[in-house]
């Protein structure tokens, strides 16, 4: 026999909520994002000069993109513990010890800065970014930089240039360059919002 | 199964507003309705919805392994063929299941069986005021006297939730949805909720903050790998957005996982029915492009394979049309189902959702329409099992 107050086994015993409950589920508005791209006409630079020279871009623009790839280096290079696993990677007297880099680098080994890529439009909203020689093969032969036209991102993208790599463009898959494509998903349904209300989005 | 006027809480408003219930008004128009509920026997709720729910969703297991095998049927569901193996290897791989809520019509005169109307087991929204507003309100009127002692609710949900994250959660969640849509947001908080309180560390990411990197993971603005997503955003727009291309490769796993657009897909119901033409819970069925939709008569339901909250269906009795709505999803497919009106009190027409957890129904809810379809004007009413 159960009695009149003993608790049902129909309904949970509690209801505890932990994130809900109190300032409520606030929805919080966000930009919109990039487009998905799958590819990006990046300009390839030495240094500020370079690009001047390529008189793709002005003067102004060309030091203010280096200074942005500069300001990316000490904390965006990738790190290695050692030389011979840095010089394996971006060849031998490409890296130089951490400590000389960023604080947070000591004990560690990063490759130097070999050049900077934009994007060939501003429409491209690619920030100006550091690259690193790209020289796996050349891990044991010290070498002046020049000849291969190798690169590589921070986060290991290759940029493949073809005029030795002193200034160029190239036209590099788009996580080359970006460390992740944003906006890829949720077009589908926005699609469909004419008929939506303010409440309901892929919900049903 | 009978609607029954009680009144409302007079502070029902700041319980919603204190609880995190801040899509109870949407739009100015009323979502939840409190001023009467519907009332069920234990036995009509163990026999008519918990019993049919847990089997329906375990003959639909049963569908998913043959279709995911089979390249007519994946067709027939218009998923995209790029999308196939992402289907495939999702369910090859036992990607578990969170949740979903099965329509079923059910109640009224001459109640039989509850009639399978669609599967909602991909993106079902709600949960939130199922499993816990619904669950308050009970507890309050209990403790108030305006219900007897012993009165009781069908709704574990939010146990099970938790016991689900418990179970296949994994260490970290991430959770997406559009952040602007306010239903979809609430009910994305309260699962985020559910996780965190299983042990899961969670963050909550606008569709658009969901990034793919290089190598194929799908990541956070901070290039965070997301090891699984849960996303309140239907499968058939992932595979038709720029980063449908991405999931066949991605090491990142879904909540909803991918096999549930098997599912989520009216084209399951004359599967479903083809299979098993005998089940009391399977209502006839066939693809528009059948001709033996012929044998259903001039007494019908065309419903686009791919639509949400009554959208686009097209309600037809004795040659007249009964209701339509008009939305955006009437392109593709149709499937044609038998009539099966939902129940009507005072004026109101009432559809029965039956929540699945893991694979287990556990809770039902209703919602409340003016007309024979429920759309997304449609009220969330109370239940209550009443002592017998």
């Amino acid at each position: 026999m159960s009695s009149p107050i003993e608790r049902s086994s129909k309904r949970s015993t509690t209801v505890a909520l932990v994130l809900v409950a109190g300032a409520g589920a606030t929805a919080f508005a966000l930009g919109r994002c990039d487009p998905s791209q799958r590819e990006e006409d990046v300009l390839v630079y030495r240094d500020p000069d370079a690009c001047i020279r390529g008189g793709l871009r002005t003067e102004n623009d060309c030091r203010s993109a280096y200074a942005t790839a500069l300001a990316a280096y000490p904390e965006g290079a990738p790190r290695y513990p050692s030389r011979v696993d840095c010089e394996g990677h971006h060849g031998a007297g490409h890296c130089v010890d951490g400590t000389a880099v960023a604080a947070s680098a000591a004990g560690s080994f990063v490759p130097i800065l070999a050049g900077y890529a934009v994007g060939r439009l501003a429409e491209q909203a690619l920030a100006p970014q550091p690259l690193y020689d790209h020289r796996p093969d050349q891990a044991g032969i010290a070498s002046s930089g020049a000849g291969g036209g190798g690169y590589c991102t921070s986060w290991g993208g290759r940029v493949v240039t073809g005029s030795g790599g002193a200034s160029s463009s190239a036209r590099v898959s788009s996580p080359a360059v970006r460390p992740a494509a944003f906006g890829g998903f949720g077009a589908t349904g926005r699609s469909f919002a004419a008929h939506g209300t303010a409440g309901h989005g892929g919900g049903g | 199964m009978r609607r029954i006027a009680l009144g409302e809480r007079p502070d029902w408003r700041a319980s919603a507003q204190t609880n995190g219930f801040t899509f109870h008004t949407l739009d100015g128009a009323p979502y939840w309705d409190e001023s009467h509920a519907y009332a069920f026997t234990l036995e009509e709720v163990e026999r008519d919805i918990e019993g049919p729910g847990t089997e329906l969703h375990a003959l639909c297991l049963d569908f998913v392994a043959d279709a995911v095998e089979d390249a007519r049927i994946l067709a027939s569901l218009a998923i995209p063929e790029a999308a196939w193996d992402v289907v495939r290897d999702s369910w090859r791989r036992g990607d578990p299941t969170l949740y979903g809520r099965l329509d079923l019509a059910y109640g009224g005169d001459g109640t039989g069986p509850a009639k399978l109307l669609e599967y909602n087991a991909d993106t079902p929204t709600a949960l939130y005021e199922a499993a816990v507003f619904q669950w308050l309100w009970l507890e309050d009127l209990l403790r108030l006297g305006r219900l007897p002692a012993g009165s009781d609710q069908f709704n574990a949900v939010h146990e099970r939730l938790i016991a689900r994250f418990r179970a296949v959660g994994g260490a970290s969640l991430a959770l997406t949805a559009y952040a602007d849509a306010p239903e979809d947001r609430g009910t994305v908080a309260y699962i985020e909720d559910c996780a965190r309180q299983a042990g899961l560390a969670t963050r909550f990411l606008d569709l658009g903050d969901i990034g793919l990197a290089a190598d194929g993971r799908f990541v956070d603005r901070a290039l965070t790998p997301i090891t699984t997503l849960f996303k309140l955003y239907p499968w058939e727009w992932a595979f038709a957005d720029a980063f449908g291309a991405a999931l066949s490769a991605t090491p990142t796993r879904f909540l909803e996982p991918p096999w549930k657009a098997v599912l989520s897909n009216k084209g399951l119901l004359p599967h479903l029915f083809a299979r098993e033409p005998g089940h009391p819970n399977l209502l006839p069925a066939y693809f528009e492009d059948d001709p033996q939709k012929a044998r259903l008569g001039t007494s019908f339901v065309k419903k686009p394979l791919f639509s949400r909250e009554g959208a686009n269906v097209l309600m037809v009795c004795d040659g007249a049309v009964l209701a339509q709505d008009h939305g955006p999803y009437g392109a593709g497919g149709h499937v044609r189902q038998a009539l099966a009106e939902l129940p009507c009190f005072d004026g109101r027409h009432a559809l029965v959702g039956a929540w699945i957890v893991g694979d287990d129904c556990v809770g039902l809810c209703l919602r409340e329409s003016d007309g024979p379809i429920t759309t997304n004007a449609a009220l969330f009413v109370p239940h209550v099992i009443l002592p017998g």
